[in-house]
């Protein structure tokens, strides 16, 4: 099921495509996994230092606008199993609809304290219909706790943009559809680490953005 | 026995003064120095005890934290692992943090109905930020009643991982509060990230002591203690400002507090404390200390003045002892002296006469015997010559005469004078008296005799004396003269030596007047001539010089008898025979100076 939004994106960026041809690849140097590999691969968002970020390191690159968008008004989940957020890291446009499913056996009660959105969603259980959401009407980092669970943590990057893209375990990245342009394209690494290159767009050119 | 001189007197009893000043003295020492300890003793042992009371008293303050503090430590346990508050400190929810710990420290706060529990009940909470700051609380309604400026005192510096403890002193309310103040440590990074801050009354506490016994904190300077005065207070506030800004170890003080003293303990209640410092202050009264201390004190004096009061009797009769012995030692050594003294005048007042007699004697003879013997020169120069008639011839042999006679007592003179001045050494040796007797009768018999005097002598052949020749000489030719001398026209002079166990007798009989009863006494005195008229001639030194050298032999002389028909003379001497006596005897008396029977 995590996979389910790993689609959505692509489904979403070969929607959006149809707008632009450019393109924006490269690799985002990833901080050193801090755990050893495991077969059946789950990311979970820990602190080190007061800062948040996923484990394994995952990125989040964007290409910032010169002009907000107007909010899209799609609607995405985020899964509570296991006493996890699934996916743990969520990168989001802004008006989003994020849907927060129980699919444990026990309570959760999903809240958030972060600045850019506050929402408690109470208590709840697996079979809670509809599934309690929030949507998402502002930029910024979301922390995603429990107050049952306190070690449960995920987050929600909420952007301004509709072009984003997750990078993969070894940080490459690919931005598609792009329009032409001069732009700022972002690189999330944590809570704490966004790096920035600017970047000029042409019809159909790719171009190669690395963020060492 | 003799009184003793007053001075000896003085000198003995300063000396037994002496003794029982030093016995007081000692008695004095010894009494002051049981006071001393006696005083210290008590004096540590009240401390000690109200020490101990004291610690006590904080152990009990300790003991009621230490409950507080694990409450709290549990409570701040709890609260950090809500993910609320984390989220509220973590995410930059700080306007959310007391909603969120409202329900968390609802029961922490006292109600005011468990009365029995409010002890362990808060007054107010606060959180601090990650830098120590005070979270201001939007509503003040659930968080505790607290004025803004004391709320600002609960910020820390910094913060830490321990529990801080601290005092407050809140001025709207003249009450003092325990400030526990739990660090909020983060799951995430095990770092503080916040602190709950909890706030106790302090006051019943420490206030709850029994009798005369006070006890406060003493915190921002100023010194919490109820019924105090104003002026009590000020100088409370001071002493203990000097006292603490010493940072003296020494946690009691002695003070005055409305005229008695009272002892002040005083122990830091949050060493090591972030906040600022606060002290336990306990109060004391020393009344009954001090009643003790002057009940063992009077005790001790009364001791110490019996103690004196036997030692001074003690030593009265110890000194009496003591000084006995040197008393009749002084009483002893002032008789010694006088003694010494009287004897030392006596012979100082004699060798100056003897001295001034022999003197004046030897002088006198040398000063004569010069110009005598130019007269006599003068007058045989005159006799020499032819040109003056038979009458002048006369009265110049006459004159001649004379100055054999001058020479004669001069030489007498001379020869006393060395025998008083104990100069005249006897050089003694024998001495045939018998025939030193045969010479002299041949010369008396050759010399011309107006009187016609008979000689009759009954001599024993060689009678041998022990002296010295010339001497002995000397006697018997002023015995022989005298008897000559003193005899009538046509009289007897009858002359014995004999010789009687070890000693030889020479008498000397004369016939003539006798000499009368009174004078006899008197007539071995010198210039003495026992009442004879002026015709007859002698100078009154021959008989006291022959007693004087018959002793200096060893012997005597002795008017035997005087009566109408005889004067009887009898000399003593030594015979050779009985000479084996010591030599040094001999020596000694021949050197010894005989008293002389008429002084002076």
């Amino acid at each position: 099921m995590h996979r389910v939004p790993y689609a959505l994106i692509l489904i979403f960026g070969v929607t959006q495509g149809a707008f632009g041809q450019g393109s924006v690849e490269g690799r985002v140097t990833l901080p050193e996994k801090k755990s050893a590999p495991v077969a059946t691969k789950r990311y979970e968002v820990v602190t080190k230092g007061g800062v948040l970020a996923t484990d394994p390191p995952l990125g989040v690159v964007y290409l910032e606008e010169a002009q907000g968008r107007p909010g899209t008004s799609v609607t995405r989940q985020v899964a509570q199993k296991d006493l996890g957020f699934v996916p743990a890291l969520l990168p989001i446009q802004t008006g989003t609809r994020v849907e927060f499913p129980n699919q444990d056996d026990t309570y959760h009660n999903i809240f958030s304290y972060s600045p850019a959105k506050r929402f408690d969603l109470g208590r709840y259980r697996k079979d809670e219909r509809p599934f309690p959401s929030v949507v998402f009407d502002k930029a910024g980092l979301i922390t995603l706790r429990c107050d049952i669970h306190e070690h449960m943590r995920g987050l929600i990057l909420v952007l301004d943009t509709s072009h984003f893209v997750i990078t993969d375990p070894d940080g490459r990245y690919r931005l598609t559809n792009l329009p032409k342009g001069k732009f700022t394209v972002k690189a999330w690494i944590d809570s704490r680490t966004t790096k920035t290159q600017p970047v000029e767009l042409k019809d159909g050119s790719a171009v190669h953005v690395d963020f060492p | 026995m003799n009184r003793p001189e007053p001075q000896n007197q003085t000198a003995v009893s300063s000396y037994r003064a002496r003794l029982s000043i030093t016995m007081m003295l000692v008695v004095l020492a010894l009494t002051a120095l049981g006071l001393f300890l006696a005083e210290r003793k008590v004096d540590i042992e009240s401390r000690l005890d109200l020490l101990q009371d004291f610690r006590n008293e904080l152990a009990t303050l300790h003991g009621v934290r230490e409950v507080r503090q694990a409450a709290l430590a549990e409570r701040c346990q709890n609260l950090v692992e809500r993910p609320r508050i984390h989220a509220a400190l973590e995410d930059n929810a700080v306007d959310l943090l007391y909603p969120s710990a409202r329900d968390e420290l609802r029961d922490v706060l006292g109600g005011g109905n468990e009365r029995d529990n409010d002890a362990l009940k808060a007054k107010f909470y606060r959180f601090l930020d990650g830098k120590g700051g005070v979270i201001v609380p939007a509503e003040k309604a659930d968080v505790g009643q607290l004025a803004g400026s004391d709320e600002k005192r609960l910020a820390l510096p910094r913060l830490t991982k321990d529990l801080q403890v601290g005092y407050l002193l809140r001025r709207d309310v003249s009450a003092i509060d325990e400030i526990l103040t739990m660090p909020i440590i983060s799951t995430e990074t095990g770092e503080p990230i916040g602190a709950l801050c909890l706030g106790f009354e302090a006051g019943e506490l420490v206030h709850h002591r029994t009798g005369e016994i006070r006890s406060g904190i003493w915190v921002d300077g100023r010194l919490q203690l109820p019924g105090l005065t104003k002026a009590e207070q000020d100088a409370l506030d001071a002493e203990l400002n000097r006292q603490l800004a010493r940072r003296s170890s020494d946690v009691s003080l002695r003070i005055q507090l409305g005229g008695t003293p009272h002892l002040l303990f005083q122990k830091r209640l949050n060493p090591g404390s972030l906040y600022p410092e606060a002290y336990e202050i306990a109060i004391y009264p020393l009344a009954g200390a001090h009643a003790r201390l002057w009940q063992i004190r009077r005790h001790v004096i009364i001791a110490g003045v019996a103690l004196l009061a036997l030692g001074l009797l003690a030593s009265h009769f110890v000194s009496r002892r003591l000084s006995q012995p040197v008393e009749k030692l002084a009483v002893m050594s002032e008789e010694e002296r006088a003694a010494r003294e009287r004897a030392q005048a006596a012979l100082a007042t004699t060798s100056a006469e003897l001295q001034r007699s022999a003197r004046f004697s030897a002088d006198a003879s040398h000063q004569l015997k010069t110009p005598v013997t130019v007269l006599r020169a003068g007058l045989e120069e005159l006799l020499s010559r032819e040109d003056f008639g038979p009458e002048v011839y006369h009265e110049l042999s006459a004159l001649l005469h004379q100055t054999y006679r001058i020479t004669g007592v001069i030489d007498d003179l001379l020869l006393l004078s060395r025998m008083d001045a104990g100069r005249l050494q006897i050089q003694f040796e024998p001495v045939n008296l018998s025939q030193l007797l045969a010479e002299w009768m041949d010369d008396i018999s050759a010399l011309p005799d107006e009187l016609h005097v008979h000689l009759k002598t009954s001599i024993e052949p060689d009678l041998m004396v022990l002296g010295e020749k010339s001497y002995i000489a000397v006697i018997v030719q002023n015995l022989l003269e005298n008897a000559r001398k003193y005899n009538v026209p046509s009289g007897e002079i009858c002359v014995a030596a004999a010789k009687r166990d070890d000693s030889i007798y020479l008498t000397v009989e004369n016939t003539g007047r006798p000499i009368p009863l009174p004078a006899q006494a008197h007539i071995f005195e010198r210039f003495h001539r026992g009442g004879v008229g002026e015709n007859v001639p002698g100078h009154g030194l021959g008989l006291n010089l022959a007693r004087e050298l018959a002793r200096l032999h060893g012997g005597d002389l002795r008017l035997v008898r005087s009566d109408a028909k005889w004067t009887e003379f009898e000399v003593r001497f030594r015979a050779v025979e009985s000479a084996n006596a010591p030599k040094s005897d001999l020596a000694h008396n021949s050197t010894a100076r005989y008293p002389s029977a008429h002084p002076a």
